[in-house]
């Protein structure tokens, strides 16, 4: 910033300053703005616009196509399929096997790694991020090679071993395993961080006290990362809404896995397969609508205590 | 430690990125659209025209074609195969108002495609002449509400292919009804317990429907300007029956069609057969044709068929639209018609050695055989069997409007086919049931 000396009157000297007030964060926020504006504003108006009409046909259908408007038409078609209801309920199971596996593996290697016995930090701070750098769609491609059976030289070793797995045959753990490659590090990463933040004089006080390492992780550390347990947890229930890259490469190859397997999925097939543009758009804003609650309500169901208190005394 | 606690600013903005993503499907609709230029070739300068396909041999038909043909020029664009994403990058585009001129689209997705408004009506361009060189069970599929939609590629009368070596060794022939069949399968699997006949392909609904086509049966009828589906009739039920049979008895695998699983099973050898169509020909060998120890052991017989005399169902087929849009539906019509009917078009694919096609304009089975190289073969002329197949096509099938949901359909229940948690009849009942769904919520004339 630079200082401008003027010999103006006060009026201008007013309006320079109200410029100088808005015009920097004007400047800055424009970017956003528009980009925010073009990205999610306009097509979120579109879809909305788009879940709105359907195209009707005649005769044989031949003749050409009439857009009309339905209102909640296509909203009540897409909650009376049972097949998108059934997405939200693959969408629940898999959260429920997911959830609890990925936050566990991740807080144990995060506490792990925050403990003083383990050795070579850094490698295994980066070998476990990893699997996260590898695009979803790579990855996906790699595990549905692990997982066909005659080709895949993990179950080929299993099957001499005895046993038949048959991950393709159980859809829902072979996407979750897929995730949790690919997420735990991640997660680990962010507890991690929030294990080092804890200020060191409580983990002594602690010590001094007679606590051993598992005590201290059970009382003092987990207590402490809570608000970063929240946050995980949130972030995962939305990405979970979500799903679509794993099953979708799954779905050639596992037969379990339908083409509405995910409510993402159905809206692509609503769109794709069936041409039903007004459909997959509601489906989508139905789902949209669903993350919008969901993060809220978790919000509000894991806000620690002293926010609460804080809201109260206000 | 500060910055990661979760406000509810946080929250929301997690909950707009959601929404976003969310509605990404939606957002690709609205993906700009080029203006396109509508230059036509009277001002001297030529043609360009943009063509969608994935059809084997295409890459070579395009160059061969703009090689000959300099007021116009072709502009092609390899997209995936229609089922595998092709057919959702197509109807995206024509949404979008950016489509291609002329693409490729198969049989049984045509009236989907023009019910959908993506699709030119070229009657006026299609003259009887050019008509009368199509095998009449093919033009008969690319005339809908009797106006002319698309030019036919490629008849696709079924095949059945097998290995010579192994069929050999458990002492069976090609089976010519499906009761031989099912005691080949026996046989062969007794012989080599590894071994199967055949596939069921849970995920390509398009192979059971030409067996059903075989037997008979007509899904889907257009009369009196109004639908009919049947999917159960008799002609179906017997089918399915066969197949359910088949499959509970671990008779055939249960794979998905061209998938890496199938393919390692062929080159394994534990599968011995491949029950498909003429392009099929050209698809085992240049997937397999890099496999040195079962190169020339294959064969190719006519499909198996219930009472002994010949007869076929169609399995997909390939023809040339022109998309709704276009201004240069002209130019496009001769590109396709260069394609589908003259020797020197024909010749450029069958000679690309992927593919072997068994041309709709049938005066030109000669150029293809010749064009086709046989080493993966054993020597055999695979376009001495076709002719008689693609003659035995029963006439008189219709593919419906809505055969992206049917096929889709029974595609999620067959694989419950494949899962041991349904039969075929099931998804059968459940793609009648969807099917007619569809038809009242498009507002599609039902006959009662």
């Amino acid at each position: 910033m630079t200082i401008r000396t003027t010999r103006t009157g006060t009026a201008r000297a007013a309006a320079t300053a109200r410029r100088g007030r808005y015009g920097a964060p004007a400047v800055l926020l424009a970017p956003f703005l528009l980009l925010f504006t073009a990205c999610t504003l306009v097509p979120i108006g579109y879809a909305v616009r788009l879940s709105l009409f359907t195209e009707r046909h005649s005769g044989l259908g031949f003749g050409g196509t009439e857009t009309v408007f339905t209102g909640l038409g296509n909203y009540t078609r897409a909650l009376e399929d049972e097949a998108y209801r059934e997405g939200f309920l693959t969408i629940a199971r898999y959260c429920l096997l997911y959830i609890p596996l990925m936050a566990g593996f991740a807080l144990v290697l995060a506490l792990l790694l925050d403990s003083a016995l383990t050795r070579a930090k850094r490698f295994f701070q980066l070998a476990l991020f990893i699997p996260h750098a590898v695009p979803g769609i790579i990855a996906a491609l790699i595990w549905m090679y692990l997982y066909t059976p005659g080709i895949s030289p993990v179950l080929d070793a299993l099957e001499t071993l005895g046993t038949q797995p048959d991950p393709l045959g159980n859809p829902l753990p072979a996407v979750v395993n897929m995730a949790l490659w690919q997420w735990t590090g991640y997660n680990m990463v962010i507890f991690y961080a929030a294990l080092q933040a804890i200020p060191r004089e409580v983990l002594e006080a602690a010590v001094v006290d007679g606590a051993g390492p598992l005590r201290t992780a059970l009382s003092i550390k987990i207590p402490l990362i809570k608000p970063s347990l929240a946050m995980v947890g949130l972030f995962t229930v939305i990405g979970s809404l979500q799903l679509f890259t794993e099953p979708m490469i799954l779905h050639g190859t596992a037969p379990g896995v339908v083409s509405t397997w995910t409510p993402n999925m159905y809206a692509y097939t609503a769109a794709f397969e069936r041409g039903d543009y007004g459909l997959a758009a509601a489906s989508s804003v139905l789902l949209a609508l669903a993350a919008a609650l969901l993060s809220f309500a978790v919000t509000r169901a894991t806000r620690s205590r002293s926010d609460r208190r804080k809201e109260a005394a206000a | 430690m500060r910055s990661l606690v979760p406000s509810r600013r946080r929250a929301l903005r997690a909950a707009a990125t959601a929404t976003a993503a969310a509605l990404c499907v939606s957002l690709l609709a609205a993906c700009g659209s080029d203006a396109k230029s509508s230059a036509g070739a009277d001002d001297g300068k030529p043609v360009t025209l943009t063509f969608w396909g994935w059809a084997k041999g295409t890459k070579e038909v395009v160059a061969a074609f703009n090689a000959g043909h300099p007021n116009i020029q072709i502009t092609f664009e390899e997209i995936p195969a229609g089922n595998a994403g092709g057919y959702a990058k197509l109807s995206n585009a024509v949404k979008a108002g950016n489509a291609p001129d002329v693409f490729n689209v198969e049989y049984p997705q045509l009236p989907d495609f023009v019910s959908q408004g993506a699709v030119q009506d070229i009657s006026k361009l299609v003259g009887a002449d050019l008509k009368a060189r199509y095998l009449p069970q093919a033009t008969e599929l690319t005339s809908l509400g009797g106006r002319t939609w698309a030019l036919p590629l490629d008849a696709a009368p079924q095949a059945f292919y097998y290995r010579k070596d192994l069929f050999e060794k458990a002492g069976i022939t090609a089976p010519k009804t499906w009761d031989e069949f099912r005691t080949a399968a026996q046989k062969l699997k007794t012989a080599q317990p590894d071994a199967r006949i055949a596939t069921f392909f849970p995920d390509d609904p398009t192979t059971f429907e030409a067996m059903a086509w075989q037997n008979g049966a007509r899904w889907f009828t257009a009369a009196d300007d109004a639908w009919k589906a049947d999917l159960t009739g008799p002609e179906t039920k017997k089918v399915s029956a066969y197949w359910q049979q088949l499959i509970d008895e671990d008779l055939v695998h249960v794979q998905p069609s061209f998938s890496q699983q199938w393919t390692a099973s062929l080159q394994k050898g534990e599968t011995a057969g491949y029950l498909g169509a003429s392009w099929g020909g050209g698809v085992l060998k240049s997937n397999l044709g890099t496999t040195p120890d079962i190169n020339g052991k294959w064969a190719v017989a006519p499909m198996p068929t219930w009472d002994g005399n010949p007869a076929s169902g169609m399995l997909g087929g390939t023809t040339f639209a022109v998309s709704k849009d276009s201004k240069k539906a002209k130019a496009a019509v001769e590109f396709a018609t260069w394609a589908t009917t003259t020797a020197d078009g024909f010749k450029a694919r069958i000679a690309s050695g992927t593919s072997s096609a068994f041309p709709a304009a049938t005066e030109l089975v000669p150029v293809a055989k010749q064009a086709f190289n046989t080493d993966f073969y054993g020597g055999q002329d695979l376009y001495a069997v076709f002719p008689d197949a693609a003659r035995s096509i029963k006439p008189g099938w219709t593919w419906g409007p809505v055969m992206g949901l049917t096929n889709g359909s029974l595609k999620d229940s067959f694989g419950k086919v494949a899962g041991r948690t349904g039969t075929i009849d099931d998804a059968l009942a459940a793609a009648q049931q969807a099917t007619l769904a569809e038809f009242k919520n498009r507002g599609l004339k039902v006959a009662q």
